[in-house]
């Protein structure tokens, strides 16, 4: 069964739709990459699925439920890290750890078991008591990133995570989608940078205009487009060129 | 491209309208009448004062000081925006036409207090000093000119040092207008040649050595919003101020409230809430007030009845206000997506209400404990705020 499925989901903030029936649903141990425009329908699409817009016509469902039926275990089973990191100003960063692992129904010794791995692999270790207004906007994206992995939940919901991050941040952040990946969870990761998309996602899907345009692997990708030797930017830019012909 | 002064003239009207917006909720109603009633009973102290003032009495000294503080602070009006350091940087040369007006619009609004408190002073004026009234009133022009030459001398200091050692110029500039009004005002006319004369030449000397530097945007764009932000924060007290985010501050002397929210999945949004309370300034600030208020008029009313009405009428403040900052948010937060039910959420908002209404309640009531009937006045507030909370959550 699939984590997460999405069956002809069409909905946006107004009477206007900005996704039109998409179709798509990601399995267990696989990292998905979410393509798109700017505008495409990428922000619109994840908020679907994490919920705070509720679709016009379709269902979303998370390991079975939809977000109506059982909204604690629908919650439970994803983290999400926004584009652009959320954080509380109030809270210091070992705060924003205890309230997301109670939040989660994690027990205390769990989270300190967790959070003391992925402090180290972010090396955030010595800022434990620093408030969100010192930290630089990497350092937030990382708040957010070492939150979303200390839930250890089955789907992972990830939108432009390597923008702000440093070398090192991006490398502990991919290491640690493989290990989760490993584990057994999904991933739903969105994505400007096709290059670093291609190079780890096991499938892709193109949105474009609201819609799904194509995805699969690369090879079903190269062979739908009918460019054995293309990259993923190659690919792209013929999508978006189709559309402009049709 | 547009030209700056269009810039200036959209950047000032947007200013005003701003401005005009909050003031209204400032000026209306009680505050007007606060200040008018607050200025009637000064002006009757300070003619009664007159009467009997003694011929030897240091005005001069005085008004001199206190224009000088008034001409100490001169600190540029530029409204200059972040996204400025970035879009008007190709327009360093031609910046000068800007920041000309935004001196001018500095000097005219900066006139109006210097005349006021100058015109206050010239019936003490009159009494002791050796000055004709023509030359009284000379000496107002005598600190306008000052006042102008300030703010040319602030913002090129400003410019020069990047906005370090203002202190410096203050300290130069507030002893030359002291000086200089005062001995004017104790009949020594030369004294303004000198003072002028010293001014002028300090702000040339500041100008030249400005010429050609960068401008340092990030000084005059923090500047320009730390003032925006006192405007608001001011405001706030009046009427809600949608994005003015609140500061924030630790306060580790509380710490052990935390200790009422064991560790539970149950209790992530009371664990949030506590803290949002206790460390966000506007929200811990607001039960503050309200409380030291009720506890004050409470120990000095002698009226009952009255003491009744107040004490009901800010326990239904503090409970109206910290129900509705503590379940109001706009923005998206994470623990939008917490799988902990809403119902949760509401609870533990409502609790912390709770808790913080009962305590209130208790000090007003210790108090004034020598006041007749004041464990009424305590269940009034109590009664009152926990109708005001179940009533809200029912609307």
């Amino acid at each position: 069964m699939a984590i997460l499925q999405l069956t002809n989901v069409t909905g946006g903030y107004t009477r206007k739709p900005v996704i039109k029936d998409v179709n798509f649903s990601i399995e267990a141990g696989e990292l998905v990459g979410l393509i798109g425009l700017n505008g495409a329908g990428k922000s619109t699409t994840i908020k679907h699925i994490i919920g705070t817009l509720l679709p016009d016509s379709g269902e979303v469902t998370l390991q079975g439920v939809t977000l109506a039926q059982n909204m604690e275990k629908y919650r439970s089973s994803f983290s999400y890290i926004p584009e652009t990191p959320v954080l509380y100003d109030e809270l210091t960063l070992e705060e924003h750890i205890a309230l997301t692992g109670m939040a989660y129904g994690l027990d205390e010794k769990t989270v300190k078991e967790r959070a003391d791995k992925l402090l180290k692999e972010f090396r955030m270790e010595r800022r434990l008591k620093w408030f969100p207004s010192h930290f630089s906007k990497g350092m937030r994206q990382k708040v957010m990133i070492m939150c979303a992995f200390l839930v250890e939940p089955s789907l992972y919901i990830i939108d432009e995570p390597f923008v702000g991050l440093d070398p090192l941040g991006i490398q502990s952040l991919l290491d640690q989608m493989a290990e989760k990946k490993k584990d057994g969870a999904a991933i739903l990761m969105s994505t400007h940078i096709l290059s670093t998309a291609e190079r780890y996602c096991d499938r892709i899907i193109l949105l474009h205009e609201g819609r799904v345009r194509a995805q699969g692997t690369m090879a079903d990708l190269r062979q739908a487009f009918n460019m054995p030797e293309a990259t993923l930017d190659d690919l792209y830019i013929a999508m978006t060129k189709e559309q402009d012909h049709a | 491209m547009r030209n700056l002064q269009a810039v200036w003239q959209t950047r000032l009207a947007h200013y005003t309208n701003e401005l005009q917006k909050y003031m209204r909720y400032i000026f209306t109603g009680h505050i007007a009448i606060v200040i008018v009633f607050l200025l009637g009973a000064g002006g009757y102290q300070y003619s009664a004062w007159l009467e009997q003032v003694s011929p030897t009495f240091p005005a001069a000294a005085l008004v001199g000081c206190v224009m000088g503080l008034l001409i100490m602070f001169s600190q540029p009006t530029t409204l200059l925006r972040e996204p400025d350091a970035v879009y008007l940087l190709p327009l360093e040369q031609k910046m000068p036409q800007y920041f000309s007006q935004a001196l001018r619009f500095t000097f005219t609004t900066s006139l109006m207090l210097i005349i006021i408190v100058y015109v206050a002073f010239i019936p003490l004026l009159k009494i002791v000093t050796p000055l004709a009234i023509t030359m009284i009133w000379l000496g107002l022009g005598i600190a306008l000119v000052m006042k102008y030459m300030s703010i040319h001398s602030e913002f090129a200091f400003r410019y020069l040092y990047r906005g370090r050692f203002v202190w410096v110029d203050r300290v130069i500039r507030f002893m030359l207008v002291w000086l200089t009004i005062a001995t004017y005002l104790n009949g020594w006319y030369y004294g303004v040649g000198i003072g002028v004369i010293t001014q002028l030449i300090y702000m040339q000397l500041l100008k030249k050595k400005v010429h050609n530097k960068p401008f340092p945007y990030d000084h005059f764009i923090t500047l320009e919003q730390n003032r925006m932000l006192r405007f608001y924060r001011f405001a706030n007290y009046f009427t809600d101020v949608p994005h003015l985010r609140g500061a924030i501050r630790r306060r580790k002397w509380l710490d052990m409230i935390y200790q009422l929210v064991p560790y539970r999945q149950q209790n992530a949004h009371r664990y949030l809430l506590w803290r949002t309370f206790i460390r966000t300034n506007d929200h811990f600030y607001l039960w503050v007030r309200l409380t030291v208020i009720a506890a004050v008029l409470m120990a000095f009313i002698d009226i009952t009845a009255v003491r009744f009405v107040i004490a009901g009428a800010l326990a239904f403040a503090t409970a109206l206000q910290l129900q509705q900052a503590l379940t109001h948010q706009s923005a998206f937060r994470m623990d939008v997506l917490y799988p902990v039910a809403q119902a949760h959420k509401q609870a533990a908002a409502t609790s912390i209400v709770r808790l913080l209404i009962v305590v209130q309640a208790l000090i007003v009531t210790l108090s004034h404990s020598m006041q007749p009937y004041f464990y009424v006045t305590g269940a009034i507030m109590l009664i009152v705020g926990l109708v005001t909370q179940k009533m809200m959550k029912k609307a």
